[in-house]
Parts: structure tokens; C-alpha cells; sequence
């Protein structure tokens, strides 16, 4: 850029399986397990789905493997996990916080000019501008957080906090509360990857800070751009449809 | 001021009770409050902030009020957004759970303990965010411009 | 004196023609970028008190700011600690309040005076018609309005539409609700496009590349991406905001906007609705916002219009609003019980 800054513009897409579990795993049937005769299978209300409901095994997104959760943190994200359909608030289409926007499988745009670096993601129509300047502790909870960012050489360095405690990493249960600190780090790798790192920082939640990292990929179609996806309309029978004046088969 | 300008002007306030609404636009909220809640059953809230929820689109201030027989009941009161108010400069401290009010509206069509924030006061009539930390007059926030 | 200082300031308005610096990109456009208050007292249609004026005098405009402050002062004093709970039967206040009151009045954020164009205070939003008034509507437009204004009625805490014999009834399925309502756009054509002033939350941003215009609408954290130089898609894709292309023309962002679904924001239009608004920079402290409109379904002729967006150094805050629409399933709900205590009567 004529700032010298890496330009980041463009649309660019994760591909891992950080969405559905950010830890190291194996495959396995699906995200909501019940106990079967010879091991865990496919809870009932997603068992129809098949090969469609079953989880993608990955090397993991966490330096380290897993996520550092004190006790009583890791009961409840295994809470999580065998309650998944009425938990994960992908589900019921809510904005998906820092870092999981970032690594859902959906596209999300970078806008950036001398002044301003803005992020629009597909998923949720979920939107973020980083602050250059910090205007100080967030006023109140969000979602998506309060982004303040700093150049560090080539690599953008973003510090999110103000979340609320509604937010997940991931399909896989992994919660935090709302004293969550997230440290961004988006350097440049070549004209078409982004090298991506977050730090997550939560002492309520974890014995210490952990870190994913993994590489974003230009979408380099002709074509490529966000689609709308605001997804509330696509949710709107799960969560009103028994207000329905008739309402249908659930 | 002439006919004119009020015609212009648009606003109509329904004195002393802080009430304002845009006559000359094609104007809605969020939702129609005439959807939700129901002129047959006014209600007087009055009690202890317990819980608020600064959140879009509506603010829900939760208080607990107590009946006649000494019951004790929560109720939900719905505001207006919340960022209208940050751009005021009131932070999400500026009412405490605690914090006595006084609340007029109307009780939710669905029965819930839910109601209007018709007017929302402190036990002295002040609207609720005078009084509050910092804030003074909502309408001398910094940073507020000068459109005229 | 003041005749000289007041014909530089309306030489000022009139923009970069007349030598006034507006920021400029590295590769010389304008630079649109920037957060926007389009809040303001101009309404959209010219009332009809004032016939066929465009503009107001200063000293009309003053006064009006000066209501509007008064008004909101009136609106803020205390009220009676010793009151009582409103009226039965409702408090009579019409248009969104409901017959229920509303709420206070420092949630909203309307404006504190008219906007000033070309030195000249605007009566309205609509410059063409010249009027100031909607072109007339079509006959397919009276009848849709006609069927809406069936399903419309003051808040009287009933099931009208049991008494009344209406079907299909206005709450019967969450898809029959403004797309307000249910957290899908916001209210008022607030995103649009056209981009109107609503009752609160009027804080536009825009973010420019060479390429690219993001306009982010606060509500409901709405982000229109603008493709400079690009082509509309195809007919069978269909947006909530449509799909908006760009190209300059001097000094001027010309946005084109098609492909809109069947629930656009603006009220009251179609799929076949087709916007173009102009960007165009006035200063360093405000931008020119232009939009003709038309929807041949419903507008016998097309309508364009006017805004000033002055900058600001406020900041959009986040606007989840599914995440927390709790009111949705309440008036659903209400709806039902409503229904339930209407069809007992009937049967009687």
C-alpha cells in the first residue's frame, strides 16, 4: 500500500477443521455423542444425518494440542458437547465472536486503505472495524468484541476484549467468560496467505494463555465475494415456529 | 415559533412524561410497541434494580418489586438501544443493580412480567440516567455535533 | 460584511468546484471514508403547510433547532414520583408508541435541525418530485396497501382480526412480520438503500478502496460492499440489500443498486425496486447523499432525494439484534393468547 502496510485486501478463507474442533482429534461420529454397546455413537435428534453429522478429524489448531481449561471449566465445556444442538450458538445463528469468525467455513472480506481496516465476514453478516486509536475499555459486552490494532512491521496486531460470555471456539463446547482477551496477529506470508495467530488470555477459564495458529488462503475465483448469509431468517422455525398460529410437525 | 415550523418540526411530547416520537416520517422502531404490549393492563413498577441487559435491540432492566401481600416479583422492562446511549456518554454502570426506580407502562400482551419502559424514573421523578456518574444532561455528551 | 461571510460559507457548501479541499486517495478520488450522523429534522416528504417552499430561512431553521431543544429539555425534567400506572384502555399515543407510551425519549436520536444544501435549508428529503411529495402510487401499489391496511389497526390489547373474521391474521407466522421485527433489516429503509434517517442509531461508516465501498449501517450491523467498477450478478441471485456496483463519475461515486429479494427495506417496495445514490464529498466535515428510487410496481414515476451526511467523530457501536430479540417471540406469543381469549368470546 502506498503507506507501506501489506495489503490485505481481498476475500480469504480458512480450510481446517478448526471450525468444528480446534483441538487436536481424531474423526468421530458427531458433535453430539451419546453412549452406545461398543462405544459412543450419533445422539438421536442427529443420527439421520449420517456421514454429513460426523466430525473431520484434524492435527489441531492449539499450540500444544489441547486447551488449557482449569477443572470446573472443562466439565462444562464436556456439558457442552452432550448438550451441542441446544448450546453452540452457531446453531442458532449468533455472531460468532474472536477468534471462531475467522476460521468458520465461510469466506470473509478484509477492506483496507491508509486509515482503516474493516472485516466483513459471510457468516452472520458479522462485522468488525479495528480501532488505530484505543478508545479505551469497551462500554459494554459484545459479541464480536472491541478491536484495537497496531502495525508491527509486516503484521497487523489486534487486541479484542469487551466480550460477552456467549461466544464459542468452536462446535466442540470450548467456552470463556467475559473477561476474555484475545491478541491478533495477521502477517503477511505471500500475495495469497496470511499467516493468523490468536492468544487467548481468560484466567477465569484457563490455567494460562494458549494460542491457535493457522494459515487464511486468498479465494482467488474471478467471482469471488460474500453471499448473504445473515442466516436469521434460515432459524427462525427452530426458534419461533411454536409460536406459529398453526404450528408444524417438530 | 411559527405553525409552520411545528408542522416542520414534527415532534410531538406528551408533557412531562418523556415521551417523544417523529409524526412527519415514515417512522417505526424496531418493533411497534402496539404489537407487544397491551393498553388494557397499565402497571406501576416499583423496586430494586436486579440485573440489565445492555443489549440490541432492546435494553431489559430487570427490577424486583414486591406485591401488596408482600410477594416478591421480577419484572422486565424494555428501553430503547443501548448504543443511543453510549453515544450520550453513560456507561453500563450508570444504573446499578440496587438502584431503586420507578417505572410506568403497560404489561406485555403475552402476560409475561414484562412491561414498557413508558417512563422510567428514579424514586425522585428524575428520569432515570440524571443522577447518574458522570453524566449530567444526556444532551451535552462530548463529541456530540453541531448540525444546525 | 455578513453578506461576504455568508457567500463564502454558501460557496463552501457548494464543494471542490469552488476551490474547497475535500480528502483525496492516493490515486486522487475523493475519499468518501469516514463515520456519518444522518440524523436530522428534514423529514422525507414536504408537509403539505408548506405548499411548495424548498428551503426554510435561517431564521425558520433556528427556531426549529431551538423546538426540538426545548422539546427534548421538557421531555427530560422529572416526572411525578407519586404517579400513578397509566390509563386503562391506553395513554392515546399514536404512530409506534402504541397507545402504550413508548419509551423515554432519550433512546431516540433524531436530529436537531434541518439540513442546510447548497446554503439553503431543506423542506424536504425529496427533491423530484419537485414538490417534495411522493410521485403517485400504482394500482397494484393502492391494492397491496390496501390489503396491508387491513391488517392494521390502533393498539386495543385485542384479537381483531378473530372478531373481525380476517384471514390469513397479521401475527399468524413469523414470515408475515416486518423484516424489522424479526432482526433482519433495519427499520425505515435505515440501511436501505436509499439510506433514510430513522428514529435512532443513524451512524453510517464508510470504508473505500480503488475497488471496493463498504458502507456499514448500524443497524442491524448491516455491511453494503459496493464492487467499483464491477457488474451486477445475475437475475436469480437476490440480496436483502441488493447488489450494488459503482463507478465514478468525477468527483462523484454513482452506486447502482438491483437484484433486491422480496422484502427490500424500503417500505413498501418490490424486487423490482432499482436505487442510485451519489456519493460526492462537500468538505472535509460532510458528504453529499443523492438516491433516485424506482420501483415501477409500485411508483408511477421514479423519486430522488437528498441528505446531508455530516461527519463525526462518534463511533457505531455493535447492533446484535437476533442474538437478543426476545420481543419477537413475545408478540408471537401474545398474539396466541390474544387469539385464544377472542375465539372463547366467540364461541359464546
Amino acid at each position: 500500500m502506498a503507506n507501506g502496510k501489506p495489503d490485505f485486501n481481498g476475500i480469504w478463507q480458512a480450510v481446517s477443521s478448526a471450525h468444528f474442533d480446534v483441538e487436536r482429534h481424531m474423526a468421530r461420529h458427531s458433535l453430539m455423542l451419546r453412549d452406545g454397546p461398543h462405544g459412543p455413537l450419533p445422539a438421536v435428534p442427529v443420527l439421520r444425518l449420517g456421514a454429513v453429522g460426523a466430525v473431520p478429524g484434524g492435527m489441531g489448531v492449539v499450540e500444544g494440542g489441547m486447551i488449557p481449561y482449569k477443572p470446573d471449566a472443562a466439565k462444562l465445556r464436556d456439558e457442552n458437547r452432550r448438550d451441542w444442538l441446544d448450546r453452540d450458538p452457531e446453531i442458532k445463528c449468533y455472531l460468532p465472536g474472536v477468534p471462531r469468525a475467522t476460521y468458520m467455513p465461510f469466506p470473509f472480506q478484509i477492506v483496507q486503505n491508509q486509515a482503516q481496516f474493516f472485516f466483513a465476514y459471510e457468516y452472520a453478516g458479522a462485522v468488525r472495524d479495528i480501532y488505530f486509536k484505543d478508545p479505551g475499555p469497551a462500554e459494554t459486552d459484545s459479541w464480536m468484541g472491541q478491536s484495537v490494532g497496531k502495525w508491527e512491521g509486516d503484521t497487523l496486531v489486534v487486541e479484542v476484549s469487551g466480550f460477552n460470555d456467549q461466544t464459542w471456539f468452536d462446535r466442540a463446547g470450548t467456552h470463556h467468560s467475559s473477561g476474555l482477551k484475545v491478541v491478533e496477529r495477521y502477517t503477511y506470508l505471500t500475495p495469497n496467505h496470511v499467516q493468523y495467530e490468536a492468544t487467548m488470555t481468560d484466567p477465569a477459564v484457563f490455567t494460562r494463555p494458549w494460542k491457535i495458529s493457522l494459515p487464511l488462503y486468498r479465494r482467488m475465483e474471478k467471482d469471488a465475494r460474500l453471499m448473504d448469509f445473515k442466516c436469521v431468517e434460515f432459524v427462525e422455525e427452530l426458534v419461533f415456529g411454536e409460536h406459529r398460529r398453526k404450528p408444524l410437525p417438530r | 415559533m411559527t405553525a409552520k415550523t411545528r408542522v416542520m418540526l414534527g415532534v410531538a411530547a406528551a408533557c412531562g412524561l418523556g415521551l417523544v416520537f417523529v409524526q412527519v416520517r415514515s417512522v417505526y422502531a424496531h418493533h411497534a410497541f402496539g404489537a407487544e404490549f397491551d393498553p388494557n393492563r397499565p402497571v406501576l413498577l416499583k423496586g430494586p434494580v436486579t440485573r440489565v441487559e445492555w443489549i440490541n435491540p432492546h435494553t431489559w432492566i430487570h427490577l424486583e418489586t414486591t406485591k401488596a401481600d408482600g410477594k416478591k416479583e421480577i419484572w422486565m422492562v424494555e428501553g430503547g438501544t443501548p448504543n443511543s446511549l453510549l453515544r450520550r456518554g453513560l456507561k453500563r454502570d450508570s444504573i446499578q443493580p440496587g438502584q431503586a426506580i420507578i417505572v410506568d407502562g403497560y404489561q406485555a400482551k403475552d402476560r409475561s412480567n414484562r412491561a414498557n419502559g413508558r417512563d422510567i424514573t428514579l424514586p425522585g421523578g428524575q428520569k432515570f440516567f440524571m443522577g447518574s456518574s458522570g453524566t449530567g444532561a444526556p444532551y451535552d455528551a462530548p463529541g456530540k455535533d453541531e448540525r444546525k | 460584511m455578513i453578506m461576504q461571510v455568508r457567500m463564502i460559507a454558501m460557496l463552501a457548501m457548494a464543494g471542490a468546484g469552488w476551490g474547497a479541499e475535500i480528502p483525496r486517495t492516493p490515486d486522487g478520488k475523493p475519499d468518501l471514508s469516514g463515520t456519518y450522523d444522518i440524523a436530522t429534522l428534514t423529514p422525507l416528504t414536504r408537509p403539505s403547510s408548506l405548499g411548495e417552499r424548498q428551503s426554510l430561512t435561517d431564521a425558520e431553521a433556528k427556531t426549529l433547532a431551538d423546538q426540538a431543544k426545548a422539546v427534548a429539555a421538557a421531555t427530560n425534567k422529572a416526572s411525578d414520583p407519586n404517579r400513578k400506572a397509566p390509563p386503562a384502555g391506553g395513554d392515546g399515543s399514536e404512530g409506534p408508541a402504541g397507545n402504550v407510551g413508548g419509551y423515554n425519549s432519550l433512546w431516540v436520536d433524531i436530529g436537531e435541525g434541518a439540513f442546510k444544501v447548497d446554503g439553503k435549508w431543506r423542506t424536504s428529503i425529496l427533491i423530484d418530485p419537485p414538490n417534495g411529495r411522493m410521485p403517485p402510487a400504482t394500482a397494484e401499489a393502492r391494492r397491496l396497501g390496501a390489503e396491508r391496511a387491513k391488517m392494521s389497526r390502533p393498539n386495543r390489547g385485542d384479537a381483531f382480526w378473530i372478531t373481525e373474521g380476517i384471514s390469513p391474521g397479521p401475527y399468524d407466522d413469523p414470515e408475515m412480520r416486518p423484516t424489522a421485527e424479526r432482526c433482519l433489516l433495519s427499520f425505515g429503509s435505515g440501511g436501505g438503500p436509499p439510506m433514510l434517517p430513522v428514529m435512532y442509531n443513524n451512524l453510517k461508516q464508510l470504508v473505500q478502496t480503488k475497488d471496493t465501498l463498504v458502507i456499514l449501517n448500524e443497524m442491524v450491523h448491516d455491511a453494503r460492499v459496493v464492487r467499483i467498477n464491477g457488474e451486477h450478478e445475475p437475475p436469480e441471485i437476490r440480496r436483502w440489500l441488493g447488489d450494488s456496483i459503482g463507478r465514478w463519475e468525477g468527483d462523484t461515486l454513482v452506486v447502482d443498486t438491483t437484484n433486491f429479494n422480496d422484502n427490500p427495506a424500503l417500505n413498501g417496495a418490490t424486487r423490482n425496486l432499482h436505487v442510485i445514490e451519489r456519493f460526492k464529498r462537500i468538505d472535509g466535515k460532510s458528504l453529499l447523499y443523492g438516491f433516485t428510487v424506482e420501483d415501477p410496481t409500485i411508483w408511477t414515476k421514479p423519486w430522488s432525494g437528498e441528505i446531508l451526511w455530516p461527519a463525526t467523530d462518534q463511533r457505531i457501536f455493535e447492533y446484535a439484534c437476533h442474538e437478543g430479540n426476545y420481543s419477537f417471540g413475545g408478540i408471537l406469543k401474545g398474539a396466541r393468547l390474544l387469539e385464544a381469549e377472542a375465539e372463547k368470546k366467540v364461541k359464546k
